[in-house]
């Protein structure tokens, strides 16, 4: 039971009467409540949506979706344009708050998508996607749960039955490619500000490398992030728990393991905080598991949140964010190809399936999880 | 109240009819240390311009047989190697001291102490962190700078105050100013006298300041029959620290000579606080030398001072490459030699950047145009070190430069071989270069009267 | 057989009192320059906190482990006193300041755009008693009322009269320098006494690092301050104040040589954590702790070494890593590390480890030299100036520990006599990285943190806590240390009688530091005078600046 590091505790002699302390001082973050088990904590800072993209835009086989802008542009006459352009005295637009309202009646089209039709959006047609095969099966087929569905394979190591209809509907859109907009100002906004952070407690842990039967809880913070000289989290500092009428506000857990520093859960519905882009929302994420593989010193862990997403809380999200110029995508069209693709929970009234499955690629950072009845006085709690 | 003062009136006489004859009284004699050492006054064109003296100062040295090359004997010519290669423009401004000496007498080696403290003092500390003699820019500074706002500026990019190596002694050893901020406001602030604003408005507060001053000064003199020698002289030394601040109240009162050279420079930014905590990492030094030097070389182009120290790394160079889990001086100590370069990488790398500060330093002055030619041309600049090979904290060969002209008085581009001589040898010659009425300098093994002539126009 | 009960009774009745103050020679009269903090002290207590005073004096040379003996010689050089002058001025316009005279002034002048001798005089009598810590002779007086009337004629304005006037008085030497002043003693003809406005200023810079109080100076003008039960009333009041926290606050920084805080740096990115608000979290985690355990709840001064009790903040949090509840906000909260942790005492605290290490790494001897000097007061030799570190530095060496690397520091010759003073104590602490965060392993290899301190053995840092608590040299080495504080003076062999009494006092009063201060503060050591008896005799004044004839002849 005891690993290589641990085992350094005995070298010296005169450690093996602290030994339980030596054990417990290996940890990389708050030591044993009980003599028996201890409580890692970690805090979120990274969240991105998982996409696999290949060098030469192989899963888009008719190149990037259609943005916005592009059907707003060649939906106005030449006298308009003219009018836009100020007769080509303007080279770029200030088009941010014009283009999405072109609906017949001036409508918004993110907030009203089915005002108009547009062209039917490029979605992914590859091969490959990060993720996990959450319906159990490998063809895709529609069951109680599930809406038929195409499915995916693993690039690492050729998993077949990968869902991640999420990644099919964003994958050939411009800003949602690795490193694009929306979601890399939605984590720059969440450094900066704190908000929407997700705190991930384990307890009942043995051995932080390695532990059967442990308790993960998902919580949510108010507290900020404490950045170092390059805006980096800070390990190791202490996050209070958000609490509402004596209760954490979140407060889902799922059962998991440890094996070899790696943390798996099984599967269960969660609710989650989340902020980006000026927007909150906290969906459950129904049938979610987390994957995390924690660092050698204990002071970081990443790994990936699947599941299945709430497509209108997505839908709203996307819809609600003002950057749909540099973001490329078009909500019409956006809001067509999610109720074909979505492949979770069928309505029970109209067998429209409700949710995306999804995953996401998470970094987080040791931290101390503080509860408020506890006493927060020593070391070791 | 302001007086507006037409150019050229009688400066006595303004000053009288200010008070009406009132009850302060005016220590005119003040007014004749505005003149410089010949007793001629300054006119605004055709006068001869001062000649000014500048200390700066780089810890650990040099690696010897990289950073100069080796002469037998004193000649024109100074061979600059890759790490001093940056120096090489300025060849024809310089002047290269090698080889001189610095016994120690039997006295221990203070390691980067001793070796600072003997070339600038001309004595070698019998106890560590002693200073018993002046530095040879407050000896210079005691002939020249009397006619100046400040009779010296001490200045430091390396963040640490009190490492300024300009002393009286052990226990008269002013602070370096280290924040371009501070420094600032210190030169240019609301008392700083523009020499070229149009009207001259001398403030009256500043004369009744300077003549409370005065009076306050006066009444610590009853300390001075009842107190033992060694407090007498630190009160004397008070009372010189008085009559300094005076002689500023009093300049702020006389209308200066249009200078078109002195332009008003622009504000430093403070530095951000993620700077401050790291102020001794190297690009920061560097970058911090190079406000602190604009500031200070248009302070002297202005006339605030005549004498002015400048500190680019200090004498235990604890500063840092980022990243780096050492100090310059621990690399010096714990950092192997690469067989094939034949030196230490890193702590070369620190050295490059001395060399490189010089010549930013020098670039600087020589920036500033000065009658028919530079700042730089009217300045003597003496730059130096603690040791020679920081390694084994060796004392031979202590690298000196001299830089700039001295207004005509010394001649450049000479590569000077110390042969073992004393290094008391530079210091004494910059002071004569300087007028400093002086014949001998240094104890023990350290004292001299031989000049360097070959640098003499 | 009959047993003599005499003699034992005697020798019970002279151990008991056995422990009396010797007598000492005192030194000369001196002149000791305010510190920074004592500058910034004293004009917050005169003129109020409101006033905002800085202080960036020439720097003190530390002399003999203190800087307080360095003010005896420190001087002031033009650069240092254009400091004092421009800040002098700064603080007198904010003195006369609108929102700011009210407070201060005792009368109102009849023409604010003109001067008031006679307000003047009120307001410069009554300062100037503070500030000179003393009352003023009619002529000290009148030089501030000449100078604001006059400026007030050429400005136009009462109040900035005033403002020069007392910027003047901010400049003299009378307030920069504290200044002995000594009168003939009428107890022992022949000989000279501290005037008691001198013991006056030696009590309250001791004890509170400020100019004396109202209250001290009203002791000092009714000769109290002479007689030991006068001394004794001001010394109890003034140790019950919880001012008494800024003079314990004031030695230890001296002590533990506090200033190299201000060019603490670490590297950024082998320690992100580690900010400036870390490194002045650190230094006032430690000063809080030794005022709890030491003047708070009075406890044994050897148990700083061993107490598991002090206080973070979140920034400290995180280096500790340790939760806290306050994780943002910079508050301060009791915390107390578990009794298995290695980290106990002030030693293990961020602000020891992190002061006394490089840049980006730990350092065993400068740990080690910094326990000895400063804790044990024993002097490390200075390294030899050929000294080449090289062969022990090489980076591709299998020595992966400090310890490995140190071997050498051991075995060689030339280098083992003195770092077998130093590395055994520093390789203790070696759990502890650069910044004081904890670590079992180096490179990969577990830290071996056993040693010895003069034959007391330990495995760990705690152990090196308790190891030291129980050396003779620690409670020794405050005792002096703390004696050459309050005097000003470096305490040597010559005053080894001085210091067996204090020290036994000491232990006598459970090591209890507050029970130290005071014993120094009621000493007769702490006033002593002596003329010294050379050609160049100080020539002894009165307070208001006579000579004193008589003493003079008798030298003679």
């Amino acid at each position: 039971m005891l690993n290589q590091s641990s085992k350094e505790c005995f070298k010296s002699p005169l450690n093996w009467i602290f030994s339980i302390a030596c054990v417990m001082s290996l940890t990389a973050a708050t030591p044993a409540v009980s003599a028996d088990t201890i409580t890692l904590g970690f805090v979120v800072r990274d969240w991105f949506t998982s996409v696999f993209n290949s060098k030469f835009l192989d899963e888009c086989p008719e190149g990037l979706s259609v943005a916005n802008d592009e059907i707003w542009w060649r939906g106005l006459s030449k006298e308009e344009r003219a009018k836009a352009t100020e007769n080509g005295l303007i080279q770029s637009l200030a088009r941010q708050f014009i283009t999405p309202r072109r609906g017949p009646n001036g409508e918004h089209v993110c907030h009203d998508p089915t005002s108009v039709i547009d062209p039917p959006m490029k979605v992914v047609e590859g091969k490959y996607s990060y993720g996990a095969n959450l319906d159990g099966d490998t063809d895709g087929s529609r069951t109680p749960k599930t809406c038929s569905h195409v499915n995916f394979t693993h690039p690492d190591d050729g998993t077949p039955g990968i869902d991640n209809q999420m990644y099919r509907l964003l994958g050939c859109i411009y800003g949602w490619r690795r490193g694009g907009l929306p979601e890399a100002n939605a984590h720059e906004g969440r450094g900066t500000s704190g908000l929407g952070m997700i705190l991930i407690e384990v307890s009942g842990v043995t051995d932080p490398r390695n532990s059967d039967d442990v308790i993960v809880t998902f919580y949510r913070s108010i507290d900020q992030f404490a950045l170092d000289g390059s805006g980096r989290p800070l390990p190791y500092s202490s996050y209070n728990i958000d609490m509402k009428d004596g209760k954490p506000r979140y407060n889902d857990s799922l059962k998991g393991a440890i094996k070899d520093g790696v943390l798996t859960t099984a599967r269960g519905d969660v609710r989650l905080p989340f902020y980006g882009n000026y927007n909150f929302m906290h969906p459950i994420i129904r049938d979610m598991g987390l994957r995390l593989e924690i660092a050698p010193d204990g002071a970081r862990a990443n790994g990936m949140i699947t599941g299945y997403y709430n497509m209108d809380e997505f839908l709203y999200y996307n819809g609600g964010m003002t950057g749909h110029v540099s973001g490329g995508d078009n909500c019409p069209s956006m809001y067509v190809a999610a109720h074909e693709l979505a492949d979770g929970y069928p309505d029970p009234d109209t067998g429209q399936c409700t949710h995306l499955s999804s995953a996401f690629e998470i970094g987080t950072y040791a931290a101390f999880i503080i509860h408020p009845d506890e006493e927060v006085k020593s070391a070791n709690r | 109240m302001s007086v507006f003062l037409p150019r050229r009136q009688n400066r006595r006489r303004f000053l009288r009819g200010l008070l009406g004859g009132g009850a302060v009284g005016v220590a005119l004699p003040f007014l004749d240390c505005f003149l410089n050492n010949n007793g001629t006054a300054l006119a605004a064109t055709g006068a001869p311009l001062p000649v000014r003296f500048g200390t700066w100062y780089w810890g650990m040295g040099h690696t010897p047989g990289h950073a100069i090359a080796e002469k037998t004997q004193t000649s024109p010519g100074i061979e600059f190697l890759d790490e001093a290669k940056s120096l090489k423009p300025f060849e024809n401004q310089l002047n290269f001291f090698g080889g001189f000496g610095m016994p120690l007498d039997g006295r221990s080696n203070y390691t980067h102490f001793t070796g600072w403290v003997g070339n600038r003092t001309g004595t070698v500390p019998q106890r560590n962190r002693e200073i018993a003699n002046t530095t040879l820019d407050l000896l210079i500074a005691d002939e020249i700078g009397n006619g100046t706002r400040f009779k010296t500026i001490d200045v430091s990019s390396v963040g640490i105050a009190r490492e300024n190596y300009s002393a009286r002694n052990t226990d008269s050893r002013p602070q370096a100013e280290i924040s371009p901020v501070a420094l600032y406001a210190k030169l240019f602030g609301p008392e700083f006298i523009d020499p070229n604003v149009a009207q001259f408005r001398p403030d009256p507060m500043v004369m009744v300041e300077k003549s409370v001053l005065s009076a306050f000064m006066e009444e610590s003199r009853d300390y001075l029959r009842t107190l033992g020698a060694a407090d007498k002289d630190r009160l004397d030394e008070y009372f010189t620290s008085i009559r300094q601040v005076e002689n500023q109240l009093a300049l702020q009162l006389q209308e200066p000579e249009p200078n078109e050279v002195c332009i008003i420079p622009e504000k430093p930014d403070a530095l951000p606080t993620d700077r401050l905590a790291s102020v001794r990492e190297m690009p920061n030094v560097i970058a911090t030398h190079k406000v602190m030097s604009k500031l200070l070389a248009m302070a002297v182009a202005c006339n605030q001072t005549k004498v002015f120290n400048m500190v680019f790394t200090d004498n235990f160079a604890n500063v840092r490459k980022p990243g780096e889990t050492y100090t310059h001086h621990l690399l010096t100590h714990s950092e192997v030699i690469d067989t094939k370069l034949g030196y230490q990488p890193l702590a070369y790398w620190f050295n490059q950047r001395a060399s490189e500060g010089f010549a930013t330093y020098l670039e600087t002055l020589s920036g500033i145009r000065e009658g028919a030619g530079t700042l730089l041309d009217n300045c003597l600049i003496f730059a130096s070190s603690e040791t020679n090979y920081a390694k084994v904290h060796s004392l031979d060969g202590i690298p000196i430069y001299f830089a700039g002209k001295a207004g005509g008085r010394m001649k450049s581009g000479l590569h000077v071989v110390g042969g073992g001589d004393p290094i008391t040898r530079v210091g004494l010659t910059a002071m004569k270069i300087m007028g400093v009425p002086i014949q001998t300098w240094g104890t023990k093994s350290l004292r001299t009267t031989k000049l360097v002539t070959d640098v003499f126009a | 057989m009959k047993v003599s009960f005499l003699p034992l009774a005697m020798i019970l009745v002279l151990t008991s009192c056995g422990n009396s103050e010797p007598e000492i020679t005192g030194a000369p009269p001196d002149m000791r320059r305010l510190t920074d903090g004592q500058y910034v002290n004293a004009i917050t207590d005169i003129f109020g906190p409101q006033i905002k005073a800085e202080s960036h004096a020439d720097p003190l040379v530390r002399t003999d482990g203190l800087f307080a003996i360095g003010a005896r010689s420190a001087r002031i050089t033009p650069s240092g006193f254009d400091r004092y002058y421009y800040q002098a001025r700064t603080i007198a316009q904010r003195v006369v300041s609108p929102e700011n005279r009210t407070m201060m002034f005792p009368c109102e002048p009849r023409d604010a755009s003109a001067a008031d001798d006679r307000c003047a005089r009120l307001y410069f009598t009554k300062i100037g008693r503070l500030l000179y810590r003393r009352p003023l002779t009619a002529a000290e007086v009148q030089t501030p009322i000449d100078a604001a009337s006059e400026a007030a004629k050429v400005g136009g304005d009462f109040y900035r009269g005033i403002a020069v006037g007392i910027a003047g008085m901010l400049t003299t030497t009378k307030f920069l320098f504290i200044i002995d002043s000594t009168e003939p003693d009428p107890d022992l003809t022949g000989n000279v006494r501290l005037t008691s406005f001198s013991k006056a200023s030696r009590l309250s810079f001791l004890l509170w690092n400020t100019t004396p109080d109202e209250p001290l100076l009203a002791a000092a003008e009714t000769g109290e301050l002479h007689t030991k039960e006068g001394l004794k009333r001001q010394v109890d009041r003034m140790m019950a104040s919880p001012r008494l926290d800024t003079g314990v606050r004031a030695f230890f920084k001296d002590f533990l040589e506090f200033e190299q805080f201000e060019t603490l740096e670490k590297d950024s990115i082998i320690y992100p954590a580690f900010t400036i608000q870390v490194a002045e979290d650190a230094k006032e985690q430690v000063l809080r702790t030794i005022i709890d355990h030491l003047v708070v709840r009075n406890q044994d001064y050897r148990a700083l070494f061993t107490t598991r009790q002090t206080f973070i903040t979140g920034a400290l949090a995180r280096i500790y890593r340790v939760p806290t509840r306050r994780p943002a906000d910079g508050a301060w909260i009791p915390f107390e590390f578990s009794e298995n942790d290695p980290r106990a005492g002030i030693l293990t605290q961020v602000g020891f480890a992190a002061l006394s290490s490089h840049p980006g790494r730990s350092s065993p001897t400068l740990r080690g030299k910094a326990i000895r000097e400063h804790i044990l007061c024993q002097r490390v030799p200075d390294p030899p100036g050929d000294v080449d570190f090289s062969l022990f530095e090489d980076p591709n060496s299998p020595n992966k520990t400090a310890r490995e690397r140190l071997t050498a520091h051991r075995t060689a010759p030339a280098c083992a006599g003195c770092h077998k003073i130093t590395d055994p104590i520093g390789l203790a602490l070696e759990n502890l990285d650069g910044i004081g965060q904890l670590r079992t392993t180096e490179n990969g290899e577990f830290i071996d943190a056993s040693g010895d301190l003069d034959g007391t053995v330990f495995t760990d840092a705690a152990g090196l806590g308790r190891a030291v608590s129980t050396n003779p040299a620690t409670t020794s080495c405050v005792t002096q240390r703390l004696a050459s504080y309050a005097l000003g003076r470096s305490i040597g062999p010559e005053d080894r009688e001085l210091l067996r009494y204090l020290e036994a006092g000491f232990a006598d009063d459970g090591y209890r530091v507050p029970e130290l201060l005071r014993r120094i503060a009621n000493s007769e050591a702490l006033f002593a005078i002596s003329v010294p008896t050379t050609d160049n005799a100080t020539v002894l004044s009165n307070a208001d600046g006579t000579v004193q004839e008589k003493v003079q002849e008798r030298q003679l």
